[in-house]
């Protein structure tokens, strides 16, 4: 059936809508990224989109910890920083998906492991910061606080819910024959499940890991809580780049954001195909 | 053939159970290790007057027992309530409108089109921001020199210097624009799933029968919709009512109270006011609250399904 015309041109014009507003707040940070000192703060006249100086001041300034025009320096540089939040949300993400994977493959083909898969849903239920007490306590008490190995333990637990949801709707759907055949066989089952399903979930497993890091890597809260100085984490290390002395570091803060925002979106790209299965905890699988 | 089998799949079955608990022995260890365990000694820590500086090991907070006072405590703490209530504001603000623009978007992708791949994934891009970052990024919009006033000026014709983030219902306002940017995507992301998995030869056939777009919409996609729209409605609330990051780094709680959650308001007791044992207690009533919600939530929605199937 031919549509009209015009509803294609609302369709249109509505969805550009929509992309224009999802991309406007980006854009403002990615320009702002390469705007000099001066036209970080602007007065509402002279507010513009396009820096008329481009420059790569800001993340000179935010790896180096200064640069011309900005008289207050940087003791701090975003390398540790970002370091810390590739380590802790790799390290986080190995113990999430091999924990879940074991877990979600024992589930899904012997029935065990009891309210194992409850247990770990009604993790993501609760605030975090309503349960972080005795974890404090506990990282205290195990020289845990302010370390790559502690906030990597915390994060694996925290995605340990999407790991083990996600790769059990892949596990439920890996034909038993297959299995079966390569049990017949004489294979035992750790073999089977070695070498036989886990090769074929190998996408799977793969787009399940970088949703979890996705996960690690934009946490927040947590990292405030559990780091101090040396491991703290992208998001919270940006704090720091405003004080009574300088101010708003706009441009570095920008700078800084659009390193932090961009691994998180090739990756979500890169799994869309799994996206509502993700975030639905396999409910949903499109 | 199929008798032969069976006992060797019996043995088979064994061996798998006994590997099968080994293999959740990682993730048990982990649920142990930071669920059974703190809980524990969260309980414990919230009947006493404990805190980080008392100079007493979290062990020893018997001495300062003080059974149920902290839980006494919270029904009559105002800021408790108080931040619960924002929290709800936001919440029941925050999703219908999520779900709605959600909805719409999924109603304007659900066909295909030209360019469509590459706006869907522009319209996901929001939810992959670090939400810290985007806190920040909404942080910039809204100052009062910045791109906000400037878009409101140029449309209106007069200078606009609103100070967004420093009056108390504008900065609420803010922090909700803030989050309905980010998480929208997600709506549309499940909705737009839910409206695929429609049947396309029943919209045919109602199509052939006379139906228009409205209808076609609201008697067959709308009801074989209504598992995808409980989803994602529950799903973006529970994450909702934990709100931190973006209202933290936009506006740390504040002006004064204005936007201060649960979360930004159990912080503040965390470190600034270090009562741990309330923190603990205020934390625990949260997590029986909530879990009371979900048990009674779950009940319905299974009577509801045995009534459907009857």
């Amino acid at each position: 059936m031919p549509k009209p015309l015009h509803s294609y041109i609302w369709r249109y014009a509505l969805i550009l809508i929509a992309v224009g507003l999802a991309l406007l707040p980006v854009a403002w940070m990615a320009t702002m990224a390469f705007k000099p000192h001066t036209e970080w703060v602007t007065s509402a006249s002279d507010l513009h989109w396009w820096p008329h100086q481009e420059t790569w001041g800001n993340f000179e300034y935010i790896f180096t910890g200064q640069t011309e025009a900005v008289t207050v320096s940087h003791e701090r540089t975003a390398g540790k920083p970002i370091l810390a939040s590739l380590v802790t949300s790799l390290l986080g993400t190995l113990i999430a998906v091999v924990a879940g994977t074991l877990g979600a493959y024992a589930v899904s083909r012997f029935k065990v492991g009891g309210n194992l898969p409850l247990g770990v849903l009604q993790l993501r239920l609760f605030p975090p910061l309503a349960v972080m007490i005795p974890v404090m306590i506990m990282w205290a008490f195990l020289g845990a606080m302010d370390t790559w190995w502690g906030l990597s333990l915390i994060y694996g637990i925290v995605t340990l819910p999407f790991a083990f949801w996600l790769m059990k709707t892949f596990f439920d759907e890996v034909p038993r024959e297959i299995e079966e055949a390569a049990l017949v066989e004489g294979c035992s089952w750790f073999r089977v499940f070695w070498k036989v399903t886990l090769p074929m979930v190998k996408e799977a497993l793969a787009s399940t890991a970088l949703f979890v890091f996705i996960l690690n890597w934009s946490d927040y809260v947590i990292a405030l809580l559990l780091t101090r100085k040396e491991w703290v984490t992208i998001p919270v290390y940006m704090n720091s780049l405003s004080s009574a002395m300088s101010g708003q570091m706009y441009g570095a803060k920008a700078a800084l954001g659009l390193i932090a925002a961009l691994p998180p979106v090739i990756f979500g790209i890169a799994i869309q195909k799994y996206l509502v299965r993700g975030l639905t905890f396999g409910a949903l699988k499109q | 053939m199929t008798k032969k089998k069976k006992p060797v799949l019996t043995t088979l079955e064994r061996e798998g159970k006994t590997l099968g608990l080994y293999m959740t022995l990682p993730a048990q260890l982990l649920l142990l290790f930071i669920v059974a365990f703190p809980l524990c000694m969260q309980l414990y820590v919230s009947l006493s007057w404990w805190g980080p500086l008392d100079g007493v090991k979290w062990y020893y907070a018997y001495e300062s027992l003080n059974w149920f006072g902290n839980y006494g405590e919270i029904f009559s703490d105002a800021k408790f309530w108080g931040s619960l209530g924002r929290t709800f504001l936001i919440v029941a603000v925050v999703v219908p409108v999520e779900f709605l623009l959600g909805l719409g978007l999924a109603m304007l992708f659900a066909d295909k089109f030209p360019g469509k791949r590459v706006f869907y994934s522009i319209m996901l891009m929001p939810m992959m921001i670090v939400p810290a970052v985007a806190g920040y990024m909404f942080f910039m919009l809204f100052q009062s020199s910045g791109p906000i006033n400037d878009i409101l000026s140029a449309i209106s014709g007069t200078k606009v210097d609103t100070v967004w983030l420093a009056d108390p219902d504008l900065a609420m306002i803010s922090v909700m624009i803030a989050d309905i940017w980010q998480w929208t995507p997600l709506m549309f992301l499940i909705l737009l799933a839910g409206m695929v998995g429609v049947p396309e030869d029943q919209i045919k056939a109602a199509t052939l029968l006379g139906a228009n777009a409205w209808h076609r919409f609201w008697r067959i996609v709308l009801p074989r919709m209504k598992t995808v729209m409980i989803i994602a409605l529950v799903i973006r609330s529970v994450e909702c009512f934990k709100i931190f990051d973006i209202l933290y780094v936009m506006t740390g709680g504040g002006p004064g109270v204005a936007t201060k959650s649960i979360s930004v308001y159990i912080l503040d007791l965390t470190f600034k006011d270090l009562e741990w044992s309330y923190v603990a207690a205020i934390g625990l009533f949260i997590l029986v609250a909530l879990s009371l919600i979900a048990v009674v939530g779950i009940y319905y929605m299974q009577a509801a399904q045995k009534k459907a199937e009857a």
